[in-house]
């Protein structure tokens, strides 16, 4: 047996090179982009109107990009909370791409826009592995998923500087402990940021808001 | 789970060096960043399916890890990182921090996925053992 060299070209350089494409146009537009990821149901459309509502409050204009497997629900409660808003029906597909994110960018009034959430297919673990060129990003957990899902998913969380855990009004009930969740990421990565949230009743907005650096008047 | 879109992109990109290789092609060495989360079980599983029919049929693919490196701009420290290897996370995670001054860091290695080498096996090679 022998070895043959390969032109060892990186599989995922082009998207690399596309995440950058978008994070310059970001720039040069000047719109903060926000990547927000995380399962199924732990609440990213909730703290995204959350977040749409306070920051419009600002006289800021917020757009969204709204990636769901079929249908468009959270694309219309974007709208409806006055956000310029683009649906994205990714039906098999785990995540987002750049690629994706930069066309839908076309179809978005990128020169008005201060801020733009993106929210990524509802899988915790895909997404991880494709940046979008967003200058932030957050994962959201949630409560009823258990304290145990930064042990189980360490490495998603060691290069993830935001860590949302939502639905703090529920721990007790499902008794699960916010703290220990705060204190397993804090471990594996020591300069994220651990917020808790409960988007329903809308606590701890401000304090997400800040994580990602934006400006806000406390109104809690 | 993107593994199976992963490994035909794989394929894909090795035909034509695959097709002119003289004998059979028994390993496919793929250098995975420790920071990837694709998992090799799943990326060995789609190899399998998806190399039917090629000349990577009945190969295997190898997986090995690339340790993450980084730069520190406040202390200049360039190399390896720490990692948390307690038993509640199930394996050694790297941290993304300054291993000497605790300082942010941005990683130099650490996120590559490419084919390094293929392990091939000529006529003649067989005939020696
Ligand atoms: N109790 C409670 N329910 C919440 C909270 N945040 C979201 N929900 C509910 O959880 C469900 C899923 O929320 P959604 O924002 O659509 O999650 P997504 O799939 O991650 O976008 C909805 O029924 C929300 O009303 C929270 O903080 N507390
Ligand atoms: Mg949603
Ligand atoms: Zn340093």
């Amino acid at each position: 047996m022998h070895n043959v060299q390969v032109n060892g070209e990186d599989i995922l350089k082009r998207q690399l090179e596309l995440a950058e494409a978008n994070r310059r146009l970001l720039e040069e537009k000047r719109v903060v982009a926000v990547s927000v990821m995380g399962a199924i149901g732990s609440g990213k459309t909730s703290l995204i109107e959350r977040m749409i509502d306070r920051l419009a409050g600002q006289g800021l204009h917020v757009g969204t990009i709204a990636a769901d497997s079929a249908g468009d629900d959270d694309h219309q409660r974007f709208l409806s909370h006055g956000a310029d808003s683009i649906n994205l029906n990714t039906q098999d597909d785990c995540h987002l791409d750049a690629h994706t994110v930069d066309h839908a960018m076309e179809h978005l009034p990128m020169d008005k826009l201060d801020i733009l959430f993106i929210e990524n297919v509802g899988n915790l673990i895909c997404p991880a592995d494709f940046p979008l060129g967003t200058a932030n990003e957050m994962v959201v957990i949630s409560t009823t998923e258990g304290d145990d899902m930064v042990r189980k998913h360490p490495k998603i969380f060691a290069q993830t500087d935001i860590l949302v855990l939502n639905k703090i009004d529920l721990a007790d009930a499902v008794g699960m402990d916010p703290q220990r969740v705060v204190s397993d990421y804090s471990r594996i990565n020591p300069h994220g940021k651990a917020v808790l949230t409960d988007a329903r009743h809308e606590k701890g907005i401000d304090d997400l808001l800040e994580a990602l650096g934006f400006e806000c008047t406390n109104t809690q | 789970m993107h593994e199976y879109a992963v490994v035909s992109e794989l394929i894909n990109a090795l035909l034509p060096q695959a097709e002119t290789i003289e004998g059979r092609i028994v390993g496919v060495i793929l250098k995975k960043g420790e920071l990837r989360i694709l998992s090799d079980q799943a990326l060995a599983n789609a190899f399998e399916l998806l190399a039917e029919g090629t000349p990577f049929e009945g190969a295997r693919l190898i997986v090995e890890l690339v340790s993450v490196s980084v730069s520190c701009s406040s202390c200049g420290y360039e190399g390896a990182v720490d990692h948390v290897s307690d038993e509640v996370f199930h394996f050694a995670v790297p941290i993304l921090s300054c291993p000497k001054c605790q300082s942010k860091v941005d990683v130099q290695a650490g996120r590559e996925l490419f084919v390094d080498r293929l392990s091939v096996q000529t006529p003649a090679e067989t005939d020696s053992r």
